[in-house]
């Protein structure tokens, strides 16, 4: 269970602005995958970003019991000079494997299927190949929730294919809390789903009904107040 | 697949097990990328201080009498020595400057904080040029250049104080570099007259009173002059050369590091 109370949180600095997310609250119950919907900026990479513990709220607090994963995604994670290989190693260390090391990262190459790739600095790296290497390094990892911040988006067919099935045969034992613009991959994943829009979240039990009212919203037929009663937790 | 987790990832680990997991995988990265990466690494770094040994001697001849004279050393020896301090000192105040910017991906992963890379960047730091300082001064013994140091704990002691009082102003500047990204050049432009004002070329003995007042103010110069009396036993240098002075400057510059750290680690994953 992953709760989140009266969250805020603002971007300081010379660029930054106004409140990215502005006193939003929810629950994810266990084993309930989400679904965060939201236009360009609206939130939720920040909200990834503070769920995966790499960022800290202004105000307000998240609690959880859950394991949960960075947030996978398409940038960062692995060093650009350093190879496959070695960004594996690395990561396994700073999450304190040391005996296994070798089926770690046989794990990882299995998954990621990148070939003589694997041993060649990053940075000589197609977008889809980090997203493969990116994707395998943290299915390797048992996290009670995995954060994906569009992390399939750039994959070729199959490896897409590859990721839903990974995810599919850990939904018993893991959830996802996903943010992606394609709807079919959100229903086939998600339970339920999140709107983020104008620094405000509105919860939907189910991602359906979220769609339907992400496409109003967007439409101008609806505004994100008129949702906020009715269902907000 | 599953004893991964369970004898591995299941329990919790501990905030200092965490921390010593993310140090130990940063100084092994850290030491695979400076030792492989550049394939003239190696060479490098042994040929920058043997190059300016060179270049000293050579200048030697045609300083006046009173800047080259040292009391109670002979001069190359007496360069040797300081010299591979220095470079001790400059690598770990320097390198950690780029550390924070060089590991922006890395803190993808909230186990890795701001100033772990610039821990390891002072570890590895450390650990190179030292052994570049141990290659170097057994090579001058073994040739005969120099003798085997008179009290080696006071060698030993002192080589630590410049270590530490290079990581402390490493660990400093890389804060303040990441928050004015000015300071990382101004610091980098500074190590050059450091080198003659910490009385590591020119002997201090050879300076004017006036000047020698200020310049015993460097706690570099105390550090590097003590490691020489630990060298030469005969060596003359300023008389009072004050432990308390030295390590208690080195404790404040490092405590108001870590400080800075902890105020500033959001903003510095950020930068």
């Amino acid at each position: 269970m992953i709760k989140v109370e009266n969250l805020s949180k603002r971007y300081h600095g010379p660029f930054g602005g106004g409140w990215v997310l502005n006193n939003i609250s929810f629950t994810i119950p266990t084993n309930v995958s989400v679904g965060l919907i939201g236009r360009n900026g609206a939130g939720k990479s920040t909200l990834l970003r503070l769920l995966g513990g790499m960022d800290h709220p202004d105000k307000g607090k998240i609690t959880t019991d859950a394991r949960i994963s960075w947030p996978i995604g398409l940038s960062g994670g692995s060093k650009g000079s350093m190879t496959g290989r070695q960004n594996v190693k690395f990561v396994a260390r700073i999450h304190g494997i040391k005996g296994n090391l070798g089926e770690f990262i046989q794990k990882v190459q299995a998954f990621a299927e990148l070939g003589k790739q694997f041993d060649r600095p990053v940075s000589t790296y197609s977008s889809g190949m980090k997203s493969r290497l990116n994707f395998g390094l943290s299915l390797a990892f048992d996290f009670d929730v995995y954060l994906s911040d569009e992390a399939t988006s750039v994959g070729d067919r199959a490896f897409k294919d590859k990721a839903k099935k990974a995810f599919k045969e850990r939904m018993a034992t893991s959830s996802i809390v996903m943010a992606a613009h394609g709807e079919g991959l959100l229903k086939d994943l998600c339970q339920s789903g999140i709107i983020l829009e104008t620094g405000r979240a509105v919860w939907f039990d189910d991602i359906t009904d979220a769609l339907n009212a992400y496409h109003d919203i967007s439409d101008g037929k609806a505004d994100i107040s008129s949702f906020m009663n009715s269902t907000s937790v | 697949m599953s004893d991964i987790t369970e004898s591995d990832l299941r329990k919790p680990r501990g905030s200092l097990k965490v921390t010593w997991d993310v140090w130990s995988a940063l100084v092994l990265r850290e030491f695979t990328s400076r030792t492989t990466a550049d394939r003239m690494g190696w060479f490098w770094m042994l040929f920058e201080p043997l190059a300016t040994i060179a270049v000293m001697m050579f200048v030697r001849e045609y300083l006046r009498h009173s800047m080259r004279h040292v009391v109670g050393a002979e001069f190359v020896p007496w360069l040797i020595v300081g010299l591979m301090c220095f470079y001790i000192f400059r690598e770990c105040m320097t390198t950690p400057i780029a550390a924070i910017s060089s590991s922006k991906s890395m803190f993808s992963y909230r186990q890795v904080q701001p100033i772990d890379p610039v821990i390891a960047r002072c570890v590895v730091g450390g650990m190179l040029r030292g052994f570049i300082f141990l290659v170097i001064i057994s090579f001058s013994m073994m040739i005969g250049a120099l003798d085997f140091p008179y009290d080696p704990l006071l060698v030993i002691n002192n080589l630590l104080a410049v270590w530490m009082l290079g990581s402390s102003l490493g660990v400093l500047f890389a804060v303040l570099a990441a928050l004015v990204p000015e300071i990382g050049r101004v610091v980098r432009l500074l190590s050059m007259p450091l080198l003659f004002l910490s009385g590591t070329i020119f002997p201090i003995e050879n300076f004017p009173l006036y000047i020698k007042v200020y310049m015993s103010w460097n706690p570099l110069l105390i550090a590097i002059e003590k490691v020489r009396l630990g060298f030469f036993q005969y060596y003359h240098t300023l008389n009072d050369l004050s432990d308390i002075y030295l390590w208690s400057t080195i404790i404040m510059i490092l405590t108001l590091a870590l400080l800075m750290h902890v105020r500033f680690s959001t903003r510095l994953k950020m930068m």
